[in-house]
């Protein structure tokens, strides 16, 4: 990592802290556990002393002279009266002093058996090797050292040390101060440390008992003033407070030669403050609370979990230059760009870096001021601070900007209001995949809503429920120019998961094209106008002459937004199902979709050809013509559906499930029928005839039988309904065309809703023996283990109803259970995969150069330029070549 | 050539490894001169390997090795003896039958995995294909073989000039499709995961083909299969059967039943009498004849039970044990002994449900798995039987294996809910998680907690306990991958981050 950026740090080694450079690095060596004296001025060797940093407007820190925000702040040390033990190190420290010798201290090992595991430990390094490993070694050579009770170097007995958690150390039952621990550590060599993992150049294992306290900056520990004039100290602070209390007094009793019981006391007590400093969940001793009874945060608190510094902080941050609202869908805008309101874009700005060739440019801008607009009352982008090359800024009211702009001069920052034509990265939570951020130039409208074309919902997983997104304005020329070749939405059309396009038609435009190309109809001159209103082709339908008047074919229309060249054929959604011929189309060609050089010959658009996932135009058009043109396609093509389903109209009621009396009582005999075969089963089995499948029992071979008698009668009522409901129906249409719904949906609605289920089976808890109260004990029957007859059209009775809301609640619970449980999942992925990338040779590696594997994916290809996975298509290729040798 | 297997104790083969070559006096007379010997010390696993080079009768004499003290009548002449890797009692074949029971002095044959040799695949490919590439070299293309075959198949109707477009089209095409370098695959290969893991459903149970067999599926199975559990929530096995027993129901059925693990108490009642100090075993006829038990298998598991002496009970069926020991403690320690001794089958392998397929071929499906011992059946189709036990095909197949079984794994529990992702990122998370030789779990325990950089650890879990760690050793953080770069603020090291691109300017 060299050259590019101009500072960049290469590593970062960590290490422990000794007294003497806690002392050396030290401002202030704080004495007094008060803060602030009664005028609110910091008391000298106070914990707020002004050495340590300022935090008040008006005060000059006493160590560097920097002002509030100038100075970083300045560490102090609290000079303990006694040692204590570091928490965090105990384990550490249990280890010491089990495996070496508690007089000599050498590592209780021989002098043959040092050497040989020298060599073990001295073939790696501790700083770079993997921890994981140098912890397995080193937990087995002290384990072997900590089993010998005899020191092998002088011969004196060993003592076996207990750990009493959390920080007391026993030996034979007497208490080993933390003094003591201290001294016995001072006496291990340097040259045994390895052994136990430490490294020598950057620890001593006598500091992890602590004699000197480094007392962190003001910065760290802000004091905040209440309303009511009251000053809140932190909660670091207020531990410091108590550390240095206890610390003093336990001097002054050690001085005076109090009885040793107090001093003990004392001592304990000084070990607890400082424990619950660094680790206020230390297991084992009760949290320091604060006066109100909360438990305090202290150091380990501030650092953990996903509220803390790491993950809250440091892995994620907080930015300037966004914006966040509602969103609403606006059909006229192409995919590749965001609606912005006037309010949002008159804060946001972009900043632009005076010099020779923009200046006039720029000075224009500052002239118009902080809000201007044409002759129209339109939005133009205005500026509302200027920056001087010394860092000033200058803000830029109605009054001065004439003047302003006259100042301006090369190497001064404008940061001038978004104007339409700028890229942003627009963003929608949860962020799930790369396309949930991507680049949109920028449209100013009215409103207060964030706008943009409804094929790219799908992409964001957004919809116009109230849901809101995040807009953020690149500020630098390279992230501009990385925005506008990457993450631009037309680069985004083809999805890594799966390469094939994720943007596309949805509902009302499936729907649409559906109407508007199956069977072909005809439209009138006027008609075709109207409908190419809405699209600002670059091509006009054919017309066919009847009659002395000009017409034109559905499919013709639709022909006018594809590109030239394009040669196609697939079978769509309505076809796919059968085989031979269609029993929805009239024409046996039309089975097949099939375009060639770019006009619409067979079959029917719908969600195979232009929805999301599927849309196999847009895929084609992506690779042959590249996103522009993909683009392009879809602006038009969405635009060519709502204008054409605005032309005719569609709609949608409850008239539309009417079936005709007949099938009304058909479906009634089935429902009836399977309660016959229910209660048929149900006395076979009371009977105890029943046959239990292979492994399962009597009961669980009911339930599966009797799963199956009401999915049949279902799926049997459906087809009835459905037989009735055809092509020309609303519901059906859009079920069929895949814009909305699936079929089975309409058979709930015109047929019968069926049975209701809670973890797979039938509803079977509540009261005893039954569900609700209405049943008696042990019913077992199709109504009362939730078997709704009714359909959603005729209405369904109260216990129906209300059996039909266990089922619904499962689903809720079901969904909420998910997004937990596969966003953990998700974040554990990220994580475990994040440092992968590929090389120059298409060979995958981690951070360390570690190969996982020598071809990315076994062939080297970019899954999202992939065909849904294969190489290559080697259909299309032939069709395409087929056509274009012709 | 057959070999005879003994059991001896590690002191004695120790001594004689040492000794080599040296007479070693057993108690068995042998009809012809074995070459070989394999010996046991629990007689399951095999772990020494000996030479032998003749045999004589015994007579005492000095400098001997003696496998016991007393009945002592051959001595073999051992010319070397070696420690190996174990070698199962079932890798052992006696005339064409595997070697169920371990017998002292007992002549078998091992047997090995024949291990072919690919033949090169280029060579293997069918003339259409070798063609189809020859004429694309023709060109100046190079075809992958998948593409190629794939052309050959389709040749036919295709014209000439057609043909020769195609292939050029081919070869732009993979140029253009090839993944760019420094790309990200990671985060694409995750995120290509769990997005789709919003969408899938939570009910942990699912019927696959065989309506009486639970399986995880979903987000479950998906969360299963990352974080490498030992053991999976529902263990399963697809049990494949030789082809010539395949559609005989009767001998299907017969390696159902030796499948099928059944302990006592799957057939009967305990019951302690602590007065008498008995146990009594009351056999259920129902459940006895379900599981296609006899009273004679019930004997024949109960003889093998140490330490027990079995009396007939009053009633024809009822089996009364009694402890040698007298002792509540010995009484308790029987009990559960008994409850869980096996009567027959393989342990593991709770059930076994055999299915007949469309081709009229039966399969086996089991609830539980023990790949290890289902392999050394006779009947089954080693090559094609399964587990979904990813973490037993590694230990049992390699881990290779273990690779292919999270691919696959993963493959399906994603397509039977009817997401499409791309393999490849399937297998990125299969590379990722096995290329160590161990299979290793996305998460604390695994992947994240042996990253390289502190930072990118302490951000993930565990917070304090690494950065405390690194204080003692001192580590160095080299600021490679993402999270830690993100954490200092500076820009990543992959995709555009990656490389460095520096405008010189006009030299002057």
């Amino acid at each position: 990592m060299t050259g590019g950026i101009s500072k960049r740090i290469n590593r970062i080694q960590f290490a422990l802290l000794s007294p003497e450079e806690i002392r050396k690095m030290s401002q202030v060596k704080v004495i007094t556990a008060d803060t602030y004296d009664d005028d609110g001025y910091p008391i000298e060797r106070g914990l707020m002393d002004l050495h340590l940093g300022v935090i008040e407007p008006g005060l000059k820190c006493a160590t560097c002279g920097g002002k509030v925000d100038e100075c970083p702040g300045h560490f102090g040390h609290i000079e303990l009266a006694m040692p204590v033990v570091h928490v965090g190190f105990i384990k550490e420290i249990k280890t010491f002093l089990d495996a070496t010798c508690k007089s000599c201290g050498r590592i209780k090992l021989t002098d043959d058996e040092i050497a040989s595991y020298r060599k073990k430990f001295d073939a790696m390094s501790l700083s770079s090797s993997d921890p994981e490993i140098i912890g397995l070694m080193s937990k087995k050579v002290t384990d072997e050292a900590s089993q010998r009770m005899v020191c092998p170097h002088c011969g004196v007995q060993q003592v076996k040390v207990i750990l009493d958690k959390p920080t007391t150390f026993r030996e034979e039952g007497i208490k080993v101060t933390p003094k003591e621990i201290r001294e016995r550590l001072e006496r291990i060599p340097d040259d045994d440390l390895i052994f136990f993992g430490l490294n020598k150049e950057v620890a001593r294992p006598e500091w992890m008992v602590l004699t000197v306290l480094l007392v962190p900056p003001i910065n760290v520990r802000p004091s905040i003033t209440l309303e009511t004039g009251e000053r809140s100290e932190d909660d670091l602070t207020h531990k410091l407070v108590d550390i240095i209390r206890i610390s003093q007094r336990l001097r002054e009793s050690r001085d005076n030669g109090s009885p040793q019981l107090i001093i003990e006391d004392l001592w304990d007590l000084l070990q607890f403050h400082v424990t619950t400093y660094f680790d206020n969940q230390t297991a084992g001793i009760p949290p320091a609370r604060h006066r109100s009874g909360r438990a305090l945060k202290t150091l380990v608190q501030r650092l953990k979990g996903k509220e803390g510094r790491f993950r809250s902080n440091l892995s994620g941050k907080r930015v300037n230059f966004s914006a966040r609202t509602v969103i609403s869908p606006e059909p006229f805008l192409s995919i590749n760009e965001v609606g912005v309101p006037e309010k949002a874009a008159r804060e946001l700005t972009v900043p632009l870096t005076v010099n020779i060739f923009n200046l006039e440019s720029v000075r224009n801008f500052v002239k118009n001021g902080p809000a201007p607009r044409d002759e129209f009352g339109k939005y133009l982008p205005g500026v509302n601070y200027i920056i001087r090359p010394d860092g000033r800024r200058i803000r830029v009211s109605a009054q001065n900007a004439e003047e302003n702009s006259k100042r301006v001069e090369v190497g001064w920052v404008v940061e001038r209001q978004l104007m339409e034509g700028d890229i942003v990265l627009f963003n929608r939570q949860p962020s799930l995949h790369r396309m949930s951020m991507m680049a949109h130039t920028v449209r100013i409208l009215p409103g207060q809503t964030f706008r943009f074309n409804l094929a790219v919902c799908t992409p964001y997983n957004a919809d116009f429920d109230g849901d809101e997104m995040n807009l953020h304005i690149v500020q630098k020329e390279e992230a501009r120019a990385e925005a506008r070749i990457i993450m631009k939405v037309q680069e985004q059309i083809m999805s890594p998961r799966f390469g094939g396009p994720i943007i596309g038609g949805i509902h009302d435009h499936i729907t649409s094209l559906f109407l508007l190309t199956h069977e072909n109809p005809l439209f009138t001159e006027e008609q075709m106008i109207h409908i190419m209103s809405y699209v600002n082709p670059e091509k006009t339908p054919v017309a066919v002459v009847k009659n002395g008047k000009r017409y034109y074919h559905g499919r013709d229309i639709f022909s006018a937004v594809l590109p030239d060249g394009l040669n196609l054929k697939f079978t769509s959604k309505l076809c796919a199902s059968s085989k031979a011929k269609c029993e929805y189309e009239s024409d046996p060609a039309d089975k097949e979709v099939v375009i060639v050089n770019g006009k619409m010959i067979h079959g029917t658009i719908d969600e195979t050809a232009i929805g999301p996932f599927s849309g196999i135009i847009i895929d084609k058009i992506f690779r042959k013509y590249g996103p522009a043109e993909a683009a392009k396609f879809i602006d038009r093509m969405t635009r060519l559906a709502v204008g054409f389903i605005s032309q005719r109209g569609f709609s949608t009621g409850i008239k539309d499930y009417d079936i005709p009396e007949n099938a009304v009582s058909r479906i009634k005999e089935i429902s009836d029928e399977a309660t016959v075969r229910i209660n048929k089963l149900i006395e076979t089995y009371r009977e105890g005839m029943l046959q239990p499948a292979p492994g399962r029992s009597v009961e669980e071979t009911l339930e599966i039988e009797i799963l199956s008698v009401t999915g049949g009668a279902r799926d049997e009522s459906g087809k009835v309904a459905s037989a009735y409901l055809g092509l020309t129906n609303p519901s059906v249409i859009m079920a069929r065309s895949g814009a909305r719904a699936k079929m089975l949906n309409i058979s709930e609605v015109a047929g019968m809703v069926g049975q209701q289920s809670v973890r797979g089976g039938r509803l079977n808890r509540g009261y005893y023996g039954r569900t609700l109260p209405h049943f008696k004990v042990d019913d077992i029957g199709g109504k009362a283990r939730g078997f709704v007859k009714s359909s959603y059209k005729s209405g369904l009775d109260p216990l129906e109803y209300f059996l039909h809301s266990i089922g619904g609640r499962e689903g809720l619970v079901d969904t909420a259970v998910r997004t937990s449980r596969s966003g953990y999942m998700q974040r554990r992925l990220i994580n475990a995969f994040e440092d992968l990338k590929v090389d120059e040779t298409r060979s995958v590696q981690d951070t360390i150069g570690t190969v996982i594997q020598f071809k990315y994916g076994e062939d080297g290809v970019d899954p999202t330029r992939s065909e849904r996975g294969e190489t290559v298509d080697l259909d299309y290729l032939i069709f395409d070549a087929e056509q274009e040798v012709q | 050539m057959s070999a005879i297997l003994w059991k001896d104790t590690k002191k004695n083969m120790r001594d004689l490894i040492k000794h080599t070559p040296a007479y070693y006096a057993v108690e068995a007379e042998f009809s012809e001169v074995p070459k070989e010997g394999y010996v046991t010390t629990d007689q399951k696993y095999f772990t020494y390997y000996l030479k032998i080079s003749a045999v004589e009768e015994y007579k005492e004499q000095e400098s001997i090795f003696l496998k016991r003290k007393t009945g002592l009548k051959s001595v073999l002449k051992i010319e070397s003896a070696r420690e190996v890797d174990p070698i199962s009692l079932g890798e052992f074949k006696k005339g064409s039958k595997r070697v169920k029971e371990f017998e002292d002095f007992m002549t078998a044959d091992r047997v090995q995995a024949k291990m072919e040799e690919k033949s090169a695949y280029a060579e293997a490919l069918a003339p259409e294909v070798k063609q189809v590439m020859e004429d694309a070299r023709g060109l100046g293309y190079e075809l992958p073989v998948s593409v190629a075959t794939e052309l050959a198949s389709k040749r036919g109707g295709i014209k000439k000039n057609v043909y020769d477009k195609v292939l050029g089209e081919i070869d732009r095409d993979i140029q253009v499709k090839s993944i760019d370098p420094y790309e990200a695959v990671g985060i694409i290969a995750a995120q290509s995961i769990g997005e789709p893991g919003t969408q899938m459903t939570m009910r942990t149970f699912h019927f696959a083909g065989v309506r009486e067999m639970n399986v995880t599926l979903g987000l479950p199975r998906l969360i299963e299969i990352v974080d490498a559990r030992r053991i999976p929530s529902t263990p399963s096995m697809t049990v494949y059967l030789n082809k010539d027993i395949e559609e005989d129901e009767e001998a299907v059925l017969k390696v159902v039943k030796e499948l099928e693990n059944t302990t006592i108490i799957d057939v009967a009642d305990i019951i302690t009498d602590v007065a008498e100090m008995v146990l009594t075993i009351k056999p259920d006829q129902a459940r006895m004849r379900e599981r296609l038990v006899l009273p004679s298998d019930l004997a024949q598991a109960l003889e093998k039970m140490k330490g027990i002496t079995v009396i007939k009970g009053e009633t024809e069926d009822n089996v009364i044990v009694k402890p040698q020991q007298e002792s509540f403690k010995k009484l308790y320690q029987v009990q559960e002994q008994l409850k869980e001794l096996t009567i027959k089958g393989i342990t593991g392998i709770k059930r076994a449900i055999a299915r007949k397929q469309n081709d009229g071929k039966w399969i086996i499906y089991t609830q539980g798995s023990n790949l290890k011992d289902v392999l050394q059946l006779d009947e089954i189709d080693s090559t094609r039987t399964y587990t979904n036990d990813i973490i037993e095909i590694a230990n049992v197949l390699g881990i290779e294996a273990g690779r292919n079984a999270i691919f696959r794994e993963s493959a399906n529990t994603l397509a039977e809910q009817g997401l499409i992702v791309d393999q490849r990122h399937l297998m990125l998370v299969s590379d990722m998680m096995t290329f160590s030789g161990t299979v290793r779990a996305v998460g604390r325990q695994g992947i994240s907690g042996r990253k390289s950089s502190v930072l990118a650890r302490a951000a993930f879990e565990i917070t304090t306990k690494h950065l405390l760690r690194a204080g003692l050793l001192g580590e160095i953080d080299p600021l490679t991958g993402v999270a830690e770069n993100i954490i200092v603020g500076q820009p990543i090291t992959l995709g555009t981050g990656a490389i460095n691109l520096i405008y010189k300017g006009n030299s002057k």
